[in-house]
């Protein structure tokens, strides 16, 4: 007690240790989102894939009217490698390696989601196709990609962003509250738009363009839009989670208040999901570069035509 | 031909690097492994398929 400063010698580490823990906040439970995908991906249920047919088909679209040829493409965890199959197609690409959690085809990568195996400069194109909402360092990864693209190397990637799932999100905390008197996280926070593209500049591309699109898909019930989202591997991967089953009543009333609020004249529910097209480039001197303060030739003024008052 | 088969595509490899250090990896071939010295972890290669999982790679004691 009576050596303060020993005392806070001995604290410091520890401190520090715990402060590194914490830059990211851990969100995913990583070995748990493996294991869906696994499950998934096993269990051969393709019809959930139109969502990555859709990304798919709108990346193509994006990639065809680049000027320019892929020589080595990467497709980073891409489920069913549709995406790299569609993107081949376009004839922009030279030849694509996939990587995915779980490989099983020659010419594959096993590796997880948040750890870019890549050579520094060895890809001169990158691909995301639906998994970056997964990872609990985003930014990471997008530094990772950076760095694995050669100058000059295109990012394109299609994330999953907020609005996606907002009724099943509602109803279920709705339902839960209301039968359980508390509710757990049972729909995982989709990134913002905005927020996209202040992490692509953070990360250091050129050029950096977001959009989003909003696609409305229409069930019968909550129930096949939850079998849906199995077979997309989309299964709650929250550390946060609650680790007791979800009781069949509040799953029984959460499909109750979908059926109420979000269905058409039809009796169909309808589910909303929202992917952000994110498209950078890595630093290359050819690209257009912004003039130098005070550099300029001709007045503002005279440019845009208006009269000195 | 099963022996070619297994074996890794060369130039997979130089595309590769160690997902956890970032650093070079080469190429054992007596064990089919890929071997990450900065971090110190072999990573095998299953039916040609280099397996780049922390969880699955085999520490190496030095």
């Amino acid at each position: 007690m009576g050596y303060p400063a020993d005392n806070g010698a001995a604290i410091r580490p520890r401190v520090s240790i715990v402060q590194r823990q914490s830059i990211v906040e851990l969100l995913f439970d990583q070995s748990l989102v493996e294991a869906h995908r696994a499950r998934a991906l096993k269990s051969g249920d393709r019809s959930a894939a139109f969502l990555l047919q859709i990304a798919a088909d709108e990346l193509a679209d994006r990639l065809a009217v680049i000027e320019r040829h892929f020589d080595e493409a990467v497709e980073l965890h891409g489920y069913t490698g549709q995406v790299a199959e569609r993107l081949m197609q376009t004839g922009k690409i030279g030849h694509v390696t996939r990587v995915e959690t779980v490989a099983d085809q020659p010419e594959m990568i096993a590796a997880p989601l948040e750890h870019v195996p890549l050579a520094p400069g060895s890809a001169n194109l990158v691909v995301s196709p639906l998994s970056l909402h997964l990872t609990n360092d985003t930014p990471g990864v997008f530094i990772q990609v950076r760095r694995a693209l050669a100058p000059d190397g295109l990012f394109l990637a299609a994330i999953p962003g907020a609005g996606t799932l907002q009724e099943l999100r509602e109803v279920m905390l709705a339902a839960e509250s209301e039968i359980t008197g508390g509710a757990s996280p049972r729909v995982i926070p989709f990134v913002d738009v905005r927020e996209v593209g202040g992490l692509l500049q953070r990360a250091g591309y050129a050029l950096p363009v977001v959009d989003s699109d909003s696609y409305t898909v229409r069930y019968d019930s909550l129930f096949a839009l939850a079998r849906d989202l199995r077979a997309m591997g989309m299964a709650n991967p929250l550390l946060g989670r609650s680790r007791t089953p979800l009781p069949r009543k509040v799953l029984m009333r959460a499909a109750e208040l979908y059926a109420t609020r979000f269905s058409d004249p039809d009796g169909r529910i309808r589910a909303t999901f929202t992917i952000i097209y994110v498209s950078g480039w890595a630093p290359h001197e050819s690209q257009q570069q912004p003039l130098k303060p005070g550099s300029a030739k001709m007045r503002l003024a005279d440019a845009l035509k208006v009269k000195d008052s | 031909m099963e022996e070619r088969m297994r074996r890794v595509d060369p130039k997979l490899l130089e595309l590769l690097v160690c997902p956890l250090s970032k650093g070079r990896l080469s190429y054992d071939a007596e064990r089919n492994e890929l071997i990450s010295e900065k971090a110190r972890l072999a990573y095998p290669i299953r039916d040609g398929i280099p397996i780049m999982l922390i969880s699955e790679a085999r520490k190496i004691e030095m």
